[in-house]
Parts: structure tokens; sequence; C-alpha cells
């Protein structure tokens, strides 16, 4: 298999404008931190942003003007810093689209996408405003006239997701929970990986069942240590509360929030970032 | 060693105890009070609960409570680790006991909004979203509702947008447990100290509220010791500072 390795700037250059792009991780672990800075560095236009449960990276995203529309279940940065301040004024704006979504129809979607079907039934969904405001159809089910919620297959243009370990082929391991990761890699057209370290493929071969992702699905794999920053990677370094209580402050207001993305985000070197 | 009794105390207790021994148990993020009291009833009357959490840890030991309810923290101690999809999939196919929601409104009749303040195309308030509630709440086989704010802001006649309805069991709140009953939020049990006629002002749809309704009984000292063993840094009171909520 070809050798995969490339600069964080030449992968993200694979993410045209107005892509749909999928984010690895969960609210506040192992985000695509640097990927996602890279973004905002590129300044991308008019994404559709995909993941369960987004915080730094959807907010970023959206109020630096990335991201057009927001498929995610929940954008937040839980109880540890409260909502999340861009995502909410670019909605209430209207600079975004909100794409409500329960995080099983994200995940529904994926799947659709990965099995090469055009939509999935999902339980649930009953009595919600969600299936009529996202235009999410009811069918009833050939067999018993039950009906049924059934949601879009969601394929991904590109799918960003940070790793622990990945050779240079993009077979990789990731530590503890794999989140929707191992959907997206599989429902996307393109995968990115950034990468914790890049290990020896060979050093693998004794347990192949520890690799969560198949490097033949992968296009584009970056060295980046500290890349989930400033979210955790698990095992690695916990998210950094100290930048986040900063960013969440600054996001108060849309001055100040570019001020932030002025010198904190633009202003640093892509990945590399100390942890 | 006295112990104060407070909001947190008196829900994390309340929680607790709803929960069953033997039971499979589900919280997503944004889920201190819930994972606490998980915990704590695990500790008390449910050795036999099964602990599930969005990091698709099973009855994690952890030895330092996160605030995040997703930190890698919850996997201490896990000896199997499952999916967000694998925990989905169980409540789709009926074999989830209870899942723990929360709504920003909850109106009488246990139904949630977790989406928007005003209209959905262009809110006043983009809120952060239902998680996982518009699925779970219709198919975990019980959910009960916690929300650390009791107001009429956040108990109301009328939600701006459903997103979520079902199985709802219980809520609890810093002033009151509701049960769910005939499909309409009844008042259980007032918690101790609390006003009747407030928690009548508190809640913007009808209550009975009398002089008969029940006082939750106060924590014991068990239950707070077990408390202040399980979550000793208190991370449970980041839900009254940043009460998002979760799911």
């Amino acid at each position: 298999m070809r050798d995969k390795r490339t600069t964080i700037a030449d992968a993200i250059a694979l993410v045209p404008d107005g892509a749909r792009v999928a984010l690895g991780g969960n609210t506040l672990h192992r985000g695509p931190g640097a990927a996602v800075h890279e973004l905002v560095r590129q300044g991308k236009r008019g994404l559709e942003v995909v993941k369960t449960a987004g915080a730094y990276d959807i907010d970023l995203l959206c109020g630096t003007g990335v991201a057009a529309s927001a498929s995610v279940g929940f954008v937040g940065f839980e109880t540890v810093f409260g909502m999340a301040p861009s995502y909410r004024r670019a909605v209430e704006t209207g600079a975004v689209e909100a794409k409500e979504h329960a995080c099983y129809t994200v995940i529904a979607g994926l799947r659709a996408a990965i099995q090469g079907v055009p939509f999935m039934p999902i339980a649930g969904m009953t009595g919600s405003d969600v299936p009529a405001a996202r235009g999410f159809h009811r069918l009833a089910d050939p067999y018993t006239g039950a009906e049924v919620v059934v949601i879009p297959a969601l394929v991904p243009d590109v799918a960003i997701v940070h790793v622990h370990e990945s050779d240079a082929q993009g077979n990789a391991r990731v530590l503890g929970t794999r989140f929707e990761d191992v959907l997206m890699v599989q429902a996307a057209r393109r995968v990115i990986l950034t990468a914790e370290r890049i290990v020896d493929g060979a050093s693998f071969e004794a347990s192949p069942e520890s690799v969560a992702i198949a490097g033949f699905m992968v296009d584009a794999v970056v060295e980046a240590p500290g890349g989930a920053w400033p979210t955790s990677c698990a095992g690695l370094y916990d998210y950094d509360a100290a930048y986040l209580a900063e960013y969440v402050a600054a996001s108060r207001d849309e001055t100040s929030f570019r001020r932030f993305v002025e010198e904190r985000v633009l202003a640093t070197e892509p990945v590399l970032v100390s942890v | 060693m006295t112990a104060t009794v407070g909001p947190r105390e008196i829900m994390a207790v309340a929680l607790a105890r709803l929960l069953r021994d033997g039971e499979t148990v589900f919280h997503g993020v944004a889920s201190p009070l819930p994972m606490v009291a998980t915990l704590l009833a695990q500790r008390l009357h449910a050795p036999n609960l099964i602990y599930l959490n969005i990091t698709g840890s099973v009855d994690p030991r952890p030895t330092q409570l996160p605030v995040s309810t997703v930190d890698p923290r919850l996997l201490a101690g896990t000896r199997a680790l499952v999916t967000l999809t694998d925990l989905f999939d169980l409540a789709a196919r009926g074999r989830l006991d209870t899942a723990f929601l929360s709504g920003v409104q909850i109106d009488g009749a246990g139904r949630i909004n977790m989406s928007v303040i005003g209209d959905f195309a262009r809110p006043k308030v983009r809120l952060p979203g239902g998680a996982g509630s518009a699925a779970l709440m219709p198919s975990a086989r019980r959910t009960i509702l916690w929300r650390t704010k009791h107001d009429p802001r956040t108990f109301v006649e009328r939600l701006d947008f459903v997103t979520a309805t079902g199985n709802v069991s219980h809520v609890v709140t810093p002033l009151c447990v509701f049960a769910r009953r005939d499909g309409h939020l009844a008042v259980e049990s007032i918690h101790p100290g609390v006003d009747r006629a407030s928690l009548r002002a508190a809640t913007g749809f009808p209550i009975a509220v009398t002089d008969e309704t029940p006082v939750t009984p106060p924590p014991t000292a068990q239950e707070l010791a077990l408390l202040t063993a399980i979550d000793p840094e208190r991370v449970s009171d980041s839900e009254f500072a940043k009460a998002t909520g979760g799911g």
C-alpha cells in the first residue's frame, strides 16, 4: 500500500469548500483539534460539519464562518464550561443552519452510507418535532404496516479523525473509546487521519484485531503529536481547561472572539502544540 | 461528621433511590448527577445494577470522577468496552431499562425541549440539542429526567419545540420529585424545607400540592457518607453552575 504521510496543510487542502465533513471524537475528547485549526487557517467556507456531540470544534468552525451548517446531536462544553457561544450566535443570526439530529440519527445516516443504501429505519423518534423540522420521513413497514422513521444516508465527503498511532498506510489504533470514528471512516468518501505518532506497521501484525481503522480506507496520514488539543487524548493528555475557559469567555462577544482567533488560533504553529 | 444537605445531596440521593437492582442504566454527556447517583445506587441497594454510559464502559469504578461525563476517567475498572451505537441499539431493541435525560424546558406531560427558544429556523436562543433523547426516550423502558433549575421558564405550560417525548417515569428537581401518572407530571414528594406555595409558583403548569403531599425523606447518614466517598471533589456541583441540560 502507498505511503500516505503528508503535512497538515496538504491534507486539509483535500477538503473542498462546501464539503460535508465528519469530525471524530466527542465533546471535550479526542476531537481533531489540529485539523480544525488548519481548516480555519486555510479559510474554508460553506462546510457542513457532522458529529454526534461536539464542543470546541463545532463552535470554532461555526464562529469563524468555516461551517455553513451543523448536523449534530449536541453542541456544548457540558457542565465544564456550559453552552457553545459562537455556535449559538451563528445559528441565532442565521449564519449557520442547525441541522438538528438525535445522536442516533447521525449514526443511522452513517450506517446507511456504510451499507450503500439510501436510508436507514430507526427506532424511537415518536412524538418528537425533530423529524418534521428536518424532513425525516416516516414509512410503513412493508411487512407489518407499522410506521417507522427513516434517516437519509449521511455520506461525509471527508472524515477527519485523530488517532493514537497510525502507520504510513493509515492502519490506525485508538486507545479507549472510539466514539463514532470508525463509522465515519467507513462512510466517508475520503479520510484524513492525524496521529499522535507514526509507527512501523509491522508492529501491528502481532495483534491486528487491536487496529481500529484499516489503512485501505484512508487517504492521508499526518503526524500530529498533541493533535487532539485542546480536547483530551485518552492515556496521553487531558483537555486544556485553562485554554478552553479563555476561549469560552472570549467567545461570548463577537469582537473578543475574533481577536482570540487571530491571536490564539491563526497565529499559532500548525500542530505540534505543546501539551 | 456533619454533612451539609443542599440541592446536590437531595437530588443525587433522590435519583439513586429511583434505580433498581439488576437493571441496565445509561447516561450521556453533561450528566454528573446521574453519574454520581448511579454509582451511589450500586453501593446502596443495587449492587447488580449495570452501569452504562456514553464512554462505552460497563460498571466502571472511577478513581477520580470527571466533570465531563464522556471523559476517559469513566473507563477505569471496566472489563469490556461497547460503543455508543451498541447502547442506542440496546435501547432500540427494548433492552435498556433506564435512561437519564434532561431538558431546558419540561412540560406537564414530561416532554422536553433541548433545541430552541423561539422559532426553530431563526431561534431566539439556540440550545445545545437533545443529544440522543429523541431516539432514547421512546425506546428505553423508562426515562428519568433531572433538572437543576426549577422555575417557570423551565417547567412550562407549552414547549417551544418538542425535542423528545416518551417513557418518562420521574423528574427530579431541586424542589421536588415528580412522577408521571396518566400522562401527567404529579408531585410525588416535596423536598424538606421547600414551601408548598413556592413550588406551585415555580412550576409553570398546574400541580396539586396539598398538606398531604409527602415530604422527600432526607438523605440518611449512610447515603451522605457514600456520596462524599464517591464524589469527594463535588464534581456534581458543576450542574448548578452550568446547567446546559444533558443526555
